[in-house]
């Protein structure tokens, strides 16, 4: 979190992060080529890359997908969550490289311009055997050139979040784009199965997760709050909230996150204002609820990010009676400061 | 406001989790050569006899 303005703000973590993921597709790509040369010695150089490029923009792209359900299901893999931009960029290029390659080996020899040869050299879109599998992955491409460049904060601050987020959605489209790409692809030529199961644990991997991800969510978000007097619905047990952190429950189809710290309870919106990030998953840090996915703070009474940031999130009216946290289902505009209730010492000790 | 989002995530990925298996296993199904089957191996196995 900066209040001015960095093209990137590189830091000790995010320099070891990139590192890694570069040395990784490195040695990826480095393993690829020697071991085709070993077992291939007919393959030539341009294949080689063409395909050592592709298959690591597409297991790449598999990592990124996994990340948000993990992070869902598990945060110790939240550190994975803090960078995904980058693993989408890293994404783009591999597979620009790939498709940039195919084209110039497959489609600049002719008299057609490699674009329109690309497109239009191949209309079996009724056969599966033979389906212009190259388009798929053109289109993929196209789509990931999007995001990539859509994914700075700069895009992210002028589209608004879920605007940005609607569009970043499309990297679902891009996977069944290649996923269709790989299957009419590669695996009709190739004869070994090894890369047909690979690609199916894969698949596999992806919807599992997402699959999983999505019924925890459904839990919570299905739970009916009890109403109670003057409005107010009740949440959940002031002892269920670890000390500095957060229950969540879902009001009139949004997350509350309920905070619990130094005696105190605050409410305030669970979508945190950079990425809608689960604020309720994160922890109060010097005083501030601390968003897991990349660090945006707000003070808990107030919602609103300390000085001189200015993001603020809605707040909520919250009662603690006879042990329980009770909330105003209706939010307060953003910033606007609602006294902390105390927890009394009698519900301390319950 | 992220509701909306949610909504749409599940939606897609329900689709996704019917249509993309069946992409998939059609197309090994309905590929020209079977895995393991080395084909020309075959063709040239007979052509010797």
């Amino acid at each position: 979190m900066s209040h001015q303005y960095q093209a990137i703000g590189w830091n000790r973590q995010k320099r070891f992060y990139d590192l890694t993921v570069i040395a990784g597709v490195v040695i990826y790509v480095g393993l690829f080529v020697g071991l085709s040369a070993f077992f291939f010695p007919y393959a030539t150089a341009e294949t080689m890359l063409i395909r050592a490029t592709g298959s690591a923009a597409f297991l790449l792209l598999h990592v990124v997908l996994c990340i948000g359900p993990l992070c869902r299901l598990d945060s110790r893999f939240l550190p994975l969550l803090y960078n995904r931009r980058h693993l989408g960029v890293l994404t783009f290029l591999l597979g620009a490289f790939h498709g940039v390659f195919g084209i110039i080996q497959f489609h600049s020899l002719g008299d057609k311009d490699p674009l329109v040869s690309l497109l239009t050299s191949n209309g079996n879109f009724r056969s599966l055997p033979d389906f212009p599998f190259q388009q798929l992955g053109f289109f993929a491409l196209l789509i990931l050139f999007l995001m990539a460049a859509t994914s700075h904060d700069f895009w992210l601050r002028n589209l608004t979040p879920p605007v940005w987020k609607s569009l970043h959605t499309l990297v679902y489209v891009t996977y069944a784009l290649l996923v269709g790409h790989v299957t009419l692809g590669v695996l009709q030529s190739e004869t070994s199965p090894v890369l047909a199961i690979a690609t199916g644990v894969g698949l596999a991997t992806v919807l599992g997760l997402h699959l999983a991800a999505a019924q925890r969510e459904r839990r919570v978000d299905g739970t009916k709050l009890k109403a109670v007097p003057e409005g107010f619905v009740d949440a959940c047990d002031v002892h269920g909230i670890p000390e500095k952190c957060a229950a969540v429950c879902s009001v009139n189809g949004e997350r509350v996150a309920i905070f619990k710290y130094d005696g105190k309870i605050s409410a305030i919106s669970n979508v945190c204002r950079h990425q809608n990030g689960p604020l309720g998953e994160g922890k109060i840090i010097d005083g501030c609820v601390t968003c897991p996915w990349h660090g945006y703070q707000y003070l808990p009474d107030t919602g609103a990010s300390p000085p001189p940031f200015t993001e603020k999130v809605s707040t909520f009216r919250t009662k603690v009676v006879d042990g329980r946290v009770w909330i105003d289902p209706k939010p307060n505009p953003p910033g606007t400061r609602v006294e902390p209730s105390r927890i009394q010492a009698s519900e301390m000790r319950a | 406001m992220i509701q909306p989002l949610r909504k749409t995530h599940r939606a897609i990925f329900l689709v996704l989790a019917v249509l993309l298996p069946v992409l998939f296993l059609s197309g090994i199904a309905f590929r020209h050569s079977w895995p393991g089957i080395k084909s020309d191996q075959v063709r040239l196995a007979r052509a010797r006899r």
